[in-house]
């Protein structure tokens, strides 16, 4: 088979080569470990990924040396091509096994408050002492309890909800099948609500506190209190294809966040909630996402509080993607633009010296 | 690196995309779909799936199309149609088929539409796609057809229609103007 | 039964990457922006293992086109060995097992970056153009669903508004590459940013142009034979890049579009942007007709004006 153009092809073959030696070896081992010290970046990968598989996220972030951006497109290029063979049943968060969640609505709660694993309250120092390796990593295990905690635990917003401050919901019995789905449907605006807690689920998770931080700060409509903040493990329930029946086909790690403020729906008194979830435990997104959720329903001023643009500028792999894009050769598009600039100047100018006063104004545009 | 096995499914499905990409592209010239299966058949697979839905009269087509498991719709709302055979009886039904908004003309109906082609009424196409005119003949399909399909396709707005005669396939796109006396 | 027997064998691709479903839905939108064309169709968008801004609208469109008997040309901005270029192609192959070529006229399928060849397509061809921005209105919203409104209600006003504007302020439309050009009397589109030079090819061109855009999620067609005239005033015409003089360093040639080399002593040398074309040339290879002459004729005569420098 003739192939075209040699040059390009092995200009890149070498780059790839220059890369993968600046990794250190790519083996099963190294994937594993990977795997085990790092989940907290392997939840962000998949939640971004929108692809819950630990193995391969914890193998795109070792083939990419840890690039974020390039393994979450690595897991997503991965997924586009994986058959869609059954769909799950919903997870409702009363059902989750819960190890954490709080609400910073309400000093205790039906319930009660479960800090759970976190870094909040710790002092972030650095242990220099396991570099110098004077000390082992000897921190105890954490006590066990007299008694289990509960495995779930009620939602907040169902006590508000009968208190009458938030709206009451109904139930939705829509099919799986029908459910708007952003990485199949096209994307049209006003967007379903689903798809919008999808891109959110799937957000940049920088881009998502990079907006939502916008409009906590002050170029936003309302102040959130953090309703309910949960932690945990989801039985990935599905209905076996011939008998019917439910089973459990694993666990996987989600999270999801409640932002609550005051003013109802349509002027009506009450609360509203924001809402979040995403694979993975990611609390910092999934509380500037909630927020965001409720900011996009205003449009103007702000750009956060538009779900166009919040959906957009929030996709890690469209926002890496086109930001890294203009490394490319661009000269024809330049060469283009050089051309109208020097039939301006032309016109404009006699030598070096401004052939009259609008001359000023011309510097202000770029073609 | 092998590619990828180029399947006999791919093969059909990319095949018969190809005629009708091809057909529409250049509208009232003959394009051939795969020779090994019926036409409507080959067009349903190539084209319907979950996501989409369509709209026939035909009992024995019906369980063809059913089996892509794209939607069986009403006529006003399904996206592609099918009539193995036309008649004025489908006429006043197919007035209800969806010419798309001006918004979303892309939600438009296609409809499919059996035929014999090289004999019958004088056709002269002119518009995207034709180098001048395009001259066609059709029979088996009513002429009363041919008024409503003027009526209706209002660019960007209408319907975009194949004729099908065998595995011989002819576009016609609503961006096209047919005249006929 | 139980589990296994519903998977089917492990296979790692489909042909062409994309799988059935993926293929279908962009074939089903193909059809519709052939049908409408300069509508912009709105489509799901695949992600694949290429950076998104790469060229992933046009390559899945390649992909939904492309069999074992195609013949393939890729190029970035008119480079066959660009190493864009050579990155998709080698995907494209890798993926179906086609054909790969330089040559304009022998390729079935061509995917390009910013340039349409020199030499004139044919009947049967298919132009894939990879592009950035679909929308010709983003200069006047940058709001998606404000601008679609504009395209349904055919309301161009302040796009044109915009050109005026450049007339006035600089008495020549200052728009670089990317011209906005109407369709068929409806549409106004963005033709991709090929350069000024490229985008009267579109009008009544004997090949099917594709364009699309993987991260904003939208392609468009200029189908064979369509009416495409770039936005101008009938007293100041549209103009192409103006390159009179420049000659190609390697190629002697004059009349084609040319890659200006910045040289150490202040001056530039010029060489042909169609690598392909270039190619032909030097191997004295049987060349097609252009769609400038060598005197810097547009094959359609009287489509292309002199330059006027209006007074305002």
């Amino acid at each position: 088979m003739y192939v075209a153009a040699r040059g390009g092809e092995e200009a890149i073959q070498h780059a790839e080569l220059f890369y993968q030696a600046l990794l250190g070896k790519l083996t099963p081992e190294a994937v594993q470990l990977v795997q085990r010290q790092l989940p907290f970046l392997l939840d962000k990968v998949m939640g971004e990924g929108s692809l819950y598989a630990p193995e391969l996220a914890a193998l795109a972030l070792a083939q990419t040396g840890g690039d974020v951006y390039e393994a979450v497109l690595l897991l997503r290029a991965y997924r586009s091509t994986q058959p869609r063979i059954a769909y799950a049943e919903p997870v409702a968060a009363d059902n989750v096994l819960t190890v954490r969640r709080i609400s910073a609505a309400f000093k205790d709660i039906p319930g009660g408050q479960v800090l759970g694993p976190t870094l909040d309250y710790s002092h972030r120092l650095l242990r220099l002492d396991i570099l110098d390796g004077v000390a082992e990593d000897d921190s105890p295990a954490a006590p066990a309890a007299e008694t289990a905690a509960a495995s779930t635990y009620p939602a907040v917003a169902d006590w508000q909800r009968s208190q009458g401050l938030l709206p009451s919901i109904e139930s939705d019995q829509m099919q799986a099948v029908d459910i708007p789905d952003v990485t199949t449907d096209a994307i049209l605006f006003p967007a379903p609500r689903a798809h919008r807690l999808q891109a959110l689920a799937r957000a940049d998770t920088g881009g998502v506190l990079a907006l939502g931080y916008a409009s906590m700060r002050g170029y936003g409509l309302i102040h959130p209190t953090v309703n309910e903040l949960r932690l945990g493990y989801a039985e990935v329930e599905m209905k076996h294809p011939l008998s019917g029946e439910s089973f459990s086909a694993g666990r996987v790690r989600v999270s999801q966040a409640e932002v609550i403020t005051s003013g109802g729906q349509s002027g009506k008194a009450g609360y509203q909630l924001g809402f979040a979830a995403t694979l993975g435990w990611n609390e910092v997104k999934l509380i500037a996402a909630s927020t965001l959720d409720l900011e996009m329903n205003h449009h103007e001023p702000h750009p956060a509080h538009t779900e166009e643009f919040v959906m957009y500028h929030t996709e890690a792999v469209e926002a890496s993607g086109f930001c890294i894009h203009f490394k490319l050769p661009h000269y024809v598009t330049f060469a283009s633009s050089m051309d109208s600039v020097r039939k301006v100047i032309d016109t404009f100018y006699t030598g070096d010296k401004p052939a009259s006063q609008e001359l000023e104004t011309m510097k202000q545009v770029q073609p | 690196m092998t590619p990828p096995p180029y399947t006999r499914a791919e093969a059909e499905a990319r095949e018969t995309f190809l005629a009708l990409m091809w057909a529409l592209s250049y509208p009232g010239r003959v394009y051939q779909l795969p020779a090994h299966k019926p036409n409507f058949e080959l067009i349903a697979g190539s084209l319907l799936d979950l996501e989409t839905s369509y709209f026939t009269v035909d009992a024995k087509l019906q369980p063809v199309l059913a089996q892509t498991s794209a939607q069986a719709l009403p006529v006003d709302r399904a996206a592609y149609h099918f009539f193995p055979a036309i008649g004025e009886e489908h006429l006043a039904a197919l007035g209800e088929a969806c010419i798309g908004t001006r918004l979303y003309p892309d939600e438009a109906a296609t409809l499919f539409i059996g035929c014999a082609l090289g004999s019958g009424l004088p056709l002269t196409l002119r518009g995207p796609g034709i180098n001048g005119a395009q001259a066609l003949q059709v029979s088996g399909v009513p002429k009363p057809f041919w008024h409503m399909r003027q009526a209706v396709c209002r660019f960007p707005l209408g319907w975009d229609v194949y004729l099908v005669d065998g595995q011989q396939i002819v576009g016609l796109p609503r961006s096209v103007q047919v005249e006929f006396k | 039964m139980i589990l296994q027997d519903l998977a089917q064998p492990r296979q790692d691709y489909s042909y062409a990457f994309m799988d059935a479903y993926a293929k279908r839905e962009l074939r089903r939108r193909i059809l519709k922006a052939i049908a409408i064309p300069g509508y912009q169709v709105p489509y799901a968008s695949r992600e694949l293992p290429i950076a998104r801004g790469w060229g992933t609208g046009g390559l899945q469109v390649t992909l939904s086109l492309v069999g074992p008997e195609s013949v393939v040309k890729v190029i970035d901005q008119g480079a066959d060995d660009s190493v864009n270029a050579a990155n998709l192609r080698r995907f494209i192959t890798r993926m179906s097992g086609a054909e790969t070529t330089t040559d304009t006229l022998k390729a079935t399928i061509l995917q390009s970056r910013h340039r349409i060849p020199e030499e004139i397509m044919t009947e049967g061809q298919a132009l894939v153009l990879q592009v950035p921005d679909p929308e010709p209105l983003r200069g006047v919203t940058a709001d998606m669903s404000k601008a679609s409104q504009l395209h349904a209600d055919a309301d161009y006003g302040q796009i044109w508004l915009l050109l005026y504007e450049q007339l006035v302020r600089y008495r020549q439309y200052i728009q670089g590459a990317s011209y906005p050009s109407l369709v068929n009397g409806r549409y106004i589109i963005s033709p991709s940013p090929i350069p000024r030079w490229d985008t009267p090819k579109l009008h009544q061109s004997a090949h099917l142009t594709l364009l699309s855009a993987g991260r904003e999620k939208r392609l468009y067609a200029v189908p064979p034979y369509t009416a495409v005239y770039p936005l101008e005033f009938s007293d100041v015409p549209f103009q192409v890049e103006d390159q009179r003089g420049w000659v190609c360093k390697t190629t002697g040639i004059q009349n084609k579009f040319m890659n200006e080399l910045p040289q150490e002593d202040g001056t530039a040398q010029y060489e042909l942007s169609d690598s392909g074309y270039a190619e032909k040339l030097m191997n004295r290879g049987k060349t097609a007709p252009t769609y400038y002459d060598d005197e810097g004729n547009f094959y359609h005569a009287g489509y292309l004006r002199p330059p006027v420098l209006p007074t305002l």
